[in-house]
């Protein structure tokens, strides 16, 4: 009985900080996601991390297609920074006929933002890279 | 041949492509059916094999944004680039420090301009017509070119009469050249599995039935990169789902006798009996 108390004890010492910091990159994240949805031509996004996830799409009908390609994508960014040694996938920019797609670790959080062809990627980068 | 030719071509331009953007670590090329292309001659084949499944399934799902045109994938120490070139691929890797206009001018100039060429000069490549030897040596007088010119002459007749002799003895109707196809391999197990049989897309294998017309196609000469190579029993890929995906499914025994595995790639064509 001693013992598990102090296991709790000592879980939460170290939990409290490390669970602020997290709730705070959240915020920040959450709020350049909102202000992202706003920019020209973005269609939605997927952000999601171990404990949760939130989708934002103008048209939810793709929803299930677009969160495979995004998670396709990480795993790619993934396998191609193990097969050639080059450090980890800071972002990934997957450009189709119409539709291009952003993904970008942040933290624990990986996130996709979908946008139009002629929409300005950077700028949406920028903008989650600064959360 | 002429895909050897063709794939040859290539990489030497990815070579050259590496020769002028020395931040260009690797460069490769495969197509829509997951068959390399080519590739520059510092990135070996097994990469480009584990760098085509990496993207495999992006490619395949991405239908949702219309198909694939361009990847980018940025990292701390280096950036990888994929570029669609009608219904080729382009991979790149370069370093950190590579001036990425630069390398996507040379990559994107470059190697359509050479595909481009290519396909105009690949008609000529597939014909069937033996080569012409032009008899104009560089350093040798008109004599000496026109001696050359006559034993030429001599030599080509000697061997086409051989060639006719041989033709009228055998007075059998000549065959077209068996054609080589590439495949991945892929596992092939269970109960009802021969150990001597591999199994490959039923459209290739109609294909080669239709080229052979009367002939039966039971068999098939397996050629690895390494050099092994083995004669096995041929059968259409059973599940659907696997055709189409340039695959060959093979039992392990045959894998552990030209030492290969899962992943790797293959040369097959078939015995025509």
């Amino acid at each position: 009985m001693v013992k598990k108390k102090r296991g709790v004890q000592e879980v939460s010492d170290v939990a409290e900080p490390v669970a602020l910091e997290e709730t705070t990159v959240d915020n920040s994240l959450r709020a350049s996601l909102e202000e992202i949805k706003k920019y020209d031509g973005v269609i939605g996004y997927i952000q999601r991390n171990t404990t949760s996830a939130s989708i934002d799409f103008k048209d939810p009908t793709k929803i299930m297609d677009y969160a495979l390609l995004s998670s396709l994508a990480f795993d790619a960014g993934r396998d191609f920074s193990e097969l050639f040694d080059i450090g980890d996938v800071k972002s990934t920019l997957v450009g189709g006929k119409n539709v291009k797609m952003l993904s970008v670790i942040i933290g624990e959080n990986k996130i996709s933002v979908f946008m139009e062809k002629n929409a300005d990627a950077e700028k949406v980068l920028t903008r989650l890279q600064a959360s | 041949m002429d895909t050897e030719a063709y794939s040859s071509a290539l990489k030497n331009a990815l070579n050259e492509v590496q020769n002028i953007c020395p931040d260009i670590k690797s460069v490769f090329l495969f197509n829509e059916e997951g068959q390399i292309i080519a590739g520059a001659e510092n990135t070996p084949e097994s990469v480009i094999i584990r760098a085509m499944d990496a993207l495999d399934g992006l490619l395949e799902k991405a239908e949702i944004i219309d198909g694939v045109e361009s990847i980018s994938f940025e990292a701390s120490k280096g950036r990888v680039n994929v570029s669609r070139m009608s219904d080729l691929y382009l991979v790149t890797l370069a370093s950190e420090k590579a001036d990425m206009n630069y390398v996507s001018t040379v990559t994107r100039v470059v190697i359509p301009a050479v595909i481009k060429l290519l396909d105009k000069v690949a008609p000529a490549l597939l014909k069937d017509t033996p080569v012409q030897v032009e008899a104009e040596p560089e350093d040798s007088t008109f004599e000496e070119a026109e001696m050359a010119s006559e034993e030429l002459d001599e030599e080509s007749e000697k061997m086409e009469h051989e060639e006719q002799a041989e033709s009228e003895a055998k007075s059998e109707t000549i065959l077209p050249e068996a054609p080589v196809n590439q495949f991945i391999v892929e596992n092939l197990g269970g109960l009802f599995v021969s150990g001597d049989t591999v199994r490959i897309d039923n459209e290739i294998l109609l294909k080669w039935k239709e080229l052979y017309e009367d002939r039966a196609i039971e068999e098939a000469e397996i050629e690895t990169f390494g050099g092994k190579s083995t004669r096995c029993k041929l059968k259409p890929i059973k599940d659907s789902k696997d055709e189409g995906k340039g695959i060959i499914q093979m039992p392990e025994k045959i894998q552990a006798a030209l030492d290969i595995r899962k992943g790797e790639l293959v040369r097959v064509k078939p015995v025509v009996e």
